[in-house]
């Protein structure tokens, strides 16, 4: 089976994904929060369900892009109990580095005459 | 609702589950509040979406789990035993299928039962869907069947049947086809034309055709081409085309047969095309344009057959909507004169299903029930691997000791399940196609006059395919999952002798299933034979003993006139009954079982009717006819010389023609018109009642019925039945009869010669097939069940060795030790026999409908049944219980 090569280029995220990451990017929050932070942004245009959300969140862990926070300022015992998650180093890393791509993306598309007179 | 997502999180690894699972029940649960204040549809649409989201995700960590797995596998960080090799899943597969096949060399016997009784189910299900196939769902070859459709009609006025063939006149036809759903249309009146210019008359099935239909089915000439604008447009030239079958017979395949004339029932025309191999249009074998004016015909002569394909655009839906539109229409402009328009409808069906709906339920029906036997033969051959996977504990307890996976040994086992289950499919391939052979034998001669067939094409072995990778699953999963619960600590500890008690419940739950199985079959078939004695018993209303029954068409050219029809077959009622043997012989326009062609009917002096306008069953007859058929003549008389051209008119009728429109008043002098309340008609006058005979078959309610005499000439039938009873058999009767004919015409042909036993056979051969089988499935259900007791009840007394020992040694009686065993198996039998009478009992609507005076939980039935399964259910457990009675204790005790 050939083997991939050692050093590959980042791979674009998922759309679920990156959005976690902007979101935690504005400090640490909890798994729901995260949710209807998401959807709330995106205006409803992404829905994230339990299962896509945690499992997004435990990738993220595994990769040490994010990890669990103790609670920041808990406002009752019910919050108390809720895991926060927030961005590592590595999570600042990948973030900047899909925007950086994306904003290039966006660069080029606007370097299009017919695209960026109508984007203008 | 909480807690159920909270169970299907099991979905996940169990790793995710643990960390994740609260806090994803939390998130669905604080969603809900906001969700549930929206209303309900909003938490339906929350569910879906959870669900499927749920779906997706454990899907996904489930696949990455596995390659995970296996990646660690062959990653080399788990100690293995020196000169272990990797293998690819390949080699694997390759490795898994030589060991299955050594494993069932060694275990003839075993492989041998799996193998026949997969083969038998499988086979049988083929069987079944390819005649279904063949003669029920796909009848005809035509591209794209399902936008071919047919119209149907009702007409709520005079019955609530919706009916399809010889339907609708030319007018109506030409109403309808305009309609935009419909990419082509065409209609066709069916007929038998007489063929000559040969040595030998022929009477051809005929179809004559208002627009091509051939486009319309999707078709091409083989030969020449199909009819021209001209030629179908009113008094076009004459032109025929031809089926291949009667052009191979007919003209011996002569490639020269194109604009070669023929005479067809006295017009000579040329012939332009020769259609493909295969049935069209019913069955007819002779395509003519009908040519006439469709303004020269009444609106209710309706004797046209309608086709339609639709648009690529139009659904099925719209078709009838615009339908609607169209009936509407037609009833405005023509209720005043027709009122049997009043609320009339137009549907649309497609073409096979309009066609075979009758027969559809007992296909169906057939289709589950031999399913059910696949089901038993699978539940079986389970049973059989999950006790020699208990008997292999040892094998796959040394594999697993040694560092075998256990996915490897479930794979290993399902690949042995596989392995049965394609050489079963090999067998029931070839049981089906022997089977198919024989299929047309079952079919009644009427069916097979239409050409249907049934055979191996690819949808039936598509069919066989999925029934083989289903009965692979059904009968290796449960032992692969047994097998890899397999510890092997104890399984080598225990000696390998006694298997779990788990496995033993198992095996117990499988005979109970396949006993249910069974009892609903056996109930069906029970249901299904006492359905068709009650048939059998029916009075029919008249003899059909030796009797039989041939069709006469006399060409208009050659009988003009109604005397000339008269004529001849008075004459040949009188030449029949000279022939020696014959003690009655009349005419007839139909007869029972089937006397279809019915009509309006104005009795005088009855009130106005109702909802629906009266009619009855319209025949014409010779004299003689009620003596043949020997019809008992209730009041008045039958008809004799007083019935004559130029006469008094006068009908004979039915009881049930007098139950239903003269109630209370004396019928015989009553009078009464056949055709449409308004169209002033002469009267005629009842001269006589007869008793009923069942003439809507032998299940249906007599219809009111009213015979014309032949001999007074009113209607110019030119198409009769000859109904003969004679003393001698109908083999040696037939020659005569032939030469009777010929002697009066000699260039007329007889046709469609049918004993009237044979047609009432073909009236209930639905029931009659579906008895046969049933009785067939339930047969080879039970001998399957019997087999599961038997092994199950050996195993279990096997396993019980010791303890009915012991029992034995401190003084059990040996009929004591027999009856724990006799007790188990009638358990067993009777739980089956709950479980099988209650599914049955679900099914039962669905089945009532199919069945003759008699319910679904006729208790007759079962008792029957339960006396049956309890008697084989003795017999396959009488082997190991005396088994069991004799253990001999000390050997039993001393094998510890």
């Amino acid at each position: 089976m050939p083997r991939s090569p050692a050093n590959p280029p980042p791979k674009p995220l998922s759309a679920p994904v990156l959005h976690i990451l902007l979101v935690l990017a504005d400090g640490p929050k909890h798994g729901y929060a995260i949710k209807q932070e998401v959807e709330s942004r995106s205006e409803g245009s992404i829905r994230l369900g339990p299962g896509t959300l945690y499992e997004a969140i435990q990738r993220l862990q595994d990769e040490g892009a994010i990890e669990e926070a103790s609670a920041a300022n808990p406002e009752n015992g019910q919050e108390a109990q809720r895991r926060y998650y927030r961005l590592t180093d590595r999570g600042w890393r990948v973030l900047r580095a899909e925007v950086r791509r994306l904003g290039s993306l966006v660069a080029r598309a606007r370097a299009n005459p017919r695209l960026k007179k109508e984007l203008a | 609702m909480i807690r159920a997502y909270r169970a299907l999180l099991v979905l996940y690894p169990r790793a995710f589950r643990r960390a994740y699972g609260d806090d994803m029940a939390a998130t669905v649960a604080r969603d809900l509040e906001t969700v549930r204040r929206r209303g309900r549809t909003d938490v339906l649409s929350f569910w879906a979406f959870v669900i499927g989201d749920l779906l997706k995700s454990a899907g996904r960590l489930r696949s990455r789990q596995v390659s995970a797995a296996l990646r660690r596998r062959t990653g080399g960080d788990v100690p293995r035993l020196p000169h272990r090799e990797e293998r690819t899943q390949m080699e694997t597969f390759v490795q898994d299928v030589r060991f299955g096949f050594r494993q069932f060399i060694r275990r003839p016997g075993f492989t041998a039962i799996a193998v026949i009784s997969l083969a038998l189910a499988i086979g049988g299900n083929t069987v079944i869907y390819g005649m279904v196939d063949g003669f029920v769902l796909r009848p005809f070859d035509y591209p794209d069947p399902d936008r071919l459709v047919t119209i149907g009609v009702t007409f709520p006025k005079l019955s609530s049947e919706t009916t399809y063939v010889e339907i609708l006149s030319p007018a109506e036809y030409a109403d309808i086809r305009t309609n935009r759903s419909f990419l082509r249309t065409a209609a066709f009146d069916l007929g038998n034309r007489n063929l000559s210019g040969g040595d030998v008359p022929e009477r051809v099935f005929t179809a004559l055709l208002l627009d091509d239909p051939f486009p319309v089915l999707g078709m091409r000439p083989v030969l020449g081409r199909g009819f021209t604008e001209e030629e179908l447009a009113q008094n076009g030239p004459p032109v025929a085309i031809i089926s291949h079958r009667l052009w191979q017979t007919r003209f011996g395949g002569n490639p020269d047969i194109l604009n070669r004339s023929i005479r067809v029932g006295g017009t000579s025309g040329s012939i332009v095309g020769v259609m493909p191999p295969g049935l069209l249009l019913i069955g007819t074998d002779l395509w003519v344009p009908w040519g006439g004016d469709p303004k020269s015909l009444p609106r209710n002569i309706r004797q046209f057959t309608m086709l339609a394909r639709l648009r690529p655009e139009a659904t099925l839906q719209q078709a009838n909507a615009e339908l609607a539109t169209t009936a509407k229409s037609i009833e405005q402009a023509s209720v005043a004169a027709f009122k049997e328009y009043d609320g009339w409808r137009l549907s649309a069906t497609p073409w096979a299903a309009a066609l075979t709906r009758e027969v559809r339920p007992a296909a169906l029906l057939l289709i589950g029930a031999v399913f059910f036997v696949l089901l038993i033969a699978c539940v079986n051959v389970a049973n059989l691997q999950l006790a020699r996977s208990t008997t292999r504990q040892r094998e796959l307890a040394v594999r697993l000791a040694l560092g075998a996976a256990r996915s490897r040994l479930a794979r290993q086992l399902l690949t042995e399940s596989c392995l049965l289950a394609i050489a079963g499919t090999a067998g029931g391939l070839a049981i089906a196609y022997i089977g198919l052979q024989f299929a047309g034998a079952v079919i009644p001669a009427q069916f097979q006059m239409l050409g249907l067939h049934a055979g191996l094409n690819s949808r039936v072995l598509i069919w066989s395919l999925v029934l083989t990778g289903l009965s692979a699953l059904l009968v290796g999963v449960l032992p692969a999952f047994q097998a890899t619960r397999t510890d092997p600590h104890d399984s080598l500890k225990a000696d390998g002798r006694a298997g779990t008690s788990r496995t033993g419940r198992l095996r117990q739950g499988l005979v109970v299933v396949e006993i249910a199985l069974s009892v609903v079959l056996l109930l069906g078939a029970g249901l299904f034979i006492r359905s068709f004695m009650k048939i059998q018993q029916v009075p029919l209303g008249y003899d059909s003993k030796a009797v039989l029954t041939m069709r006469l068409t006399l060409p208009r050219e050659g009988y003009a006139t109604s005397q000339a029809i008269t004529a001849f077959f008075r004459q040949l009622v009188e030449r029949t009954r000279q022939v020696p043997g014959v003690t009655a012989a009349a005419v007839a326009s139909q007869y029972p079982p089937l006397s279809s062609f019915s009509g309006q009917v104005d009795v005088e002096g009855a009130p106005a009717a109702g909802t629906t306008l009266p009619t009855a069953a319209t025949t014409i007859v010779s004299r003689g006819f009620f003596e043949t058929l020997r019809v008992p003549v209730m009041a008045g008389r039958g008809f004799d010389d007083r019935d004559r051209a130029g006469g008094q008119r006068t009908v004979v009728v039915n009881h049930a023609f007098v139950e239903r429109f003269l109630r209370g008043r004396d019928p015989v002098g009553a009078r009464v018109r056949i055709g449409p309340r308004d169209r002033q008609g002469p009267w005629s006058e009842i001269v006589g009642v007869v008793g009923d005979a069942r003439n809507q078959g032998a299940t249906a309610d007599v219809r009111p019925e009213i015979f014309s005499p032949m001999e007074a000439g009113l209607g110019s039938w030119n198409q009769l039945f000859l109904l003969v009873r004679a003393n001698r058999p109908a083999s040696s009767l037939l020659p005569d009869i032939r030469r009777a004919v010929t002697s009066i015409d000699p260039q007329q042909p007889v046709y469609a010669i049918l004993t009237l036993d044979e047609a009432l056979a073909a009236s209930t051969f639905q029931q009659r097939i579906a008895a046969i089988l049933l009785v067939l499935f339930a047969g080879v259900a039970l001998v399957l069940a019997a087999i599961g007791i038997y092994g199950v009840m050996s195993y279990s007394v096997n396993a019980r060795r010791q303890e009915l020992g012991v029992r034995l040694a401190i003084g059990a009686s040996r009929v004591a030790v027999m009856w724990l065993v006799i007790k188990d198996v009638l358990l067993l039998s009777a739980i089956g026999l709950a479980a099988g009478i209650a599914m049955l009992l679900a099914a039962g609507r669905g089945l009532g409908q199919l069945l003759f005076g008699v319910q679904p939980s006729d208790p007759g039935t079962i008792a029957i049944v339960a006396l049956v399964l309890g008697a084989v259910a003795l017999v396959a457990g009488w082997v190991p219980a005396s088994r069991a009675s004799g253990v001999d204790p000390i050997q039993a005790l001393r094998y510890e």
